[in-house]
């Protein structure tokens, strides 16, 4: 009886250890809602053109997939960076609006802009960090099996910063950060026992619901 | 089991792991590329792509070779008909048209690569240089331009190495477009020619 009450607070600890804590900040020029009728779309990329880091494919995946059950429809990254070839690769993509607006001047960037009913732009930017690596694992394998003994665990801190542009009215229409840190553990007791904090997936969801709710739908 | 079948087994094992750990990648880049959403200028200009522009395979590293022929024609010949109106892509110099203004003869310079065992980065890295000169119809050189392209994979995690090179090859392609539509007509040479043909059509 009372090893398992040590054994369950132990699990309890860990556990509690895993979870992850996340901070969203928003700013926004107004109160009103985004405007967006059922026809027009919204296109969700990520910034590459910092040296050190690339914004995660999986993250603009999974913020691309929290409003897609939106009234309105999500264009994917590479469909929107295909058809305005090649006006948001690393080295043209416009970093603020001034740039945006002297790219929509061109009719035939606006063109196609238009023909695809693209009405926003959600720029993601940011990376995860692991840090803090503490504890040691070891593994072996021998004649009569194998296993892993120890304990190890890292910190993990996630920042993205989401920006709306509406490429209509060619202006900031949003911008939210969100911070998020947890940490993760991996005990071995012959097998090892992954404790992932789901830092990413909690900051993907927090940014995901705000946005949406930045957004309602255009009548008429 | 029999010791001797332990010993084929174990033999089996370490050829296993020789072969993961050599580095070789025969990496064939086979891409399709968007077309150009840019406005075309009234020029007609040949492109001649030769056999060895199309047919392309560059050795940055030992034991790794990149071919990029097929990939690189299809850039080129949707970038260039994103700065001309009549773009003709030929073979050979000779089978450029009496009444093309302007003769562009693209070819690549140096290709490098960087993996993560050399960088200590989880990327892949990519440079092409390309050279593209710039001709009259009649042969006189109007300018020598280099253009360098930077390409890198996202993150190396989970992509065989073949995967990882071919990624950033594309990338890299895809920026030599995007150079090329941005500062063609900004070359000083082009500007001037351009500037004077214009002058000569509507003086």
């Amino acid at each position: 009886m009372k090893n398992t009450l040590i054994l369950l607070l132990l699990s309890a600890g860990m556990l509690g250890g895993c979870a992850s804590t996340t901070t969203i900040d928003d700013y926004r020029p107004t109160t009103e809602l985004i405007r967006i009728s059922s026809e027009e779309k919204v296109a969700v990329l990520g910034r590459r053109d910092a040296g050190h880091y690339e914004t995660d494919g999986k993250f603009i995946e999974c913020i691309g997939n929290q409003l897609d059950g939106s009234h309105f429809e999500v264009v994917g990254e590479q469909e929107f960076v295909d058809a305005l070839y090649p006006w948001f690769e690393p080295r043209t993509a416009p970093k603020g609006i001034k740039r945006l607006r002297k790219l929509m001047n061109d009719p035939y960037i606006k063109a196609r802009v238009n023909e695809r009913n693209i009405r926003y732009l959600v720029w993601l930017d940011g990376e995860v960090e692991s840090a803090g690596h503490t504890g040691t694992m070891s593994c072996g394998m021998g004649p009569t099996g194998a296993g892993c003994f120890g304990y190890a665990s890292w910190d993990k801190n996630v920042f993205f910063e989401a920006v709306v542009w509406d490429l209509m009215d060619v202006t900031e229409e949003a911008r939210i950060r969100v911070d998020a840190e947890g940490t993760s553990y991996v005990i071995g007791i012959v097998a090892p026992i992954p404790l992932i904090s789901p830092v990413k997936s909690q900051a993907c969801q927090g940014m995901g619901d705000k946005l949406k709710s930045y957004f309602s739908e255009a009548t008429g | 089991m029999t010791d001797w079948a332990a010993k084929a087994g174990l033999l089996v094992m370490a050829a296993i792991s020789m072969v993961g750990c050599t580095t070789t990648a025969h990496v064939q880049v086979e891409q399709t590329f968007p077309t150009v959403v840019a406005e075309p200028r009234q020029v007609s200009a040949a492109i001649v792509m030769d056999q060895t522009f199309r047919t392309y395979q560059a050795f940055p590293l030992k034991n790794t070779d990149i071919a990029f022929g097929t990939a690189q024609v299809d850039l080129w010949g949707k970038a260039f008909r994103g700065l001309f109106q009549q773009v003709e892509v030929v073979s050979a110099r000779e089978e450029v048209s009496p009444d093309t203004e302007l003769v562009i003869i693209p070819s690549v310079q140096e290709v490098q690569l960087s993996t993560p065992s050399q960088s200590y980065l989880n990327v892949f890295e990519v440079w092409i240089k390309f050279r593209l000169d710039i001709e009259t119809p009649d042969g006189v050189p109007i300018d020598s331009w280099f253009l360098p392209a930077y390409g890198k994979t996202p993150d190396s995690a989970l992509l065989s190495r073949t995967r990882a090179i071919e990624g950033a090859t594309v990338v890299a392609l895809r920026d030599a477009g995007a150079k090329l539509i941005l500062d063609f007509y900004r070359i000083p040479a082009v500007h001037v020619w351009f500037e004077q043909r214009l002058a000569a059509v509507d003086p």
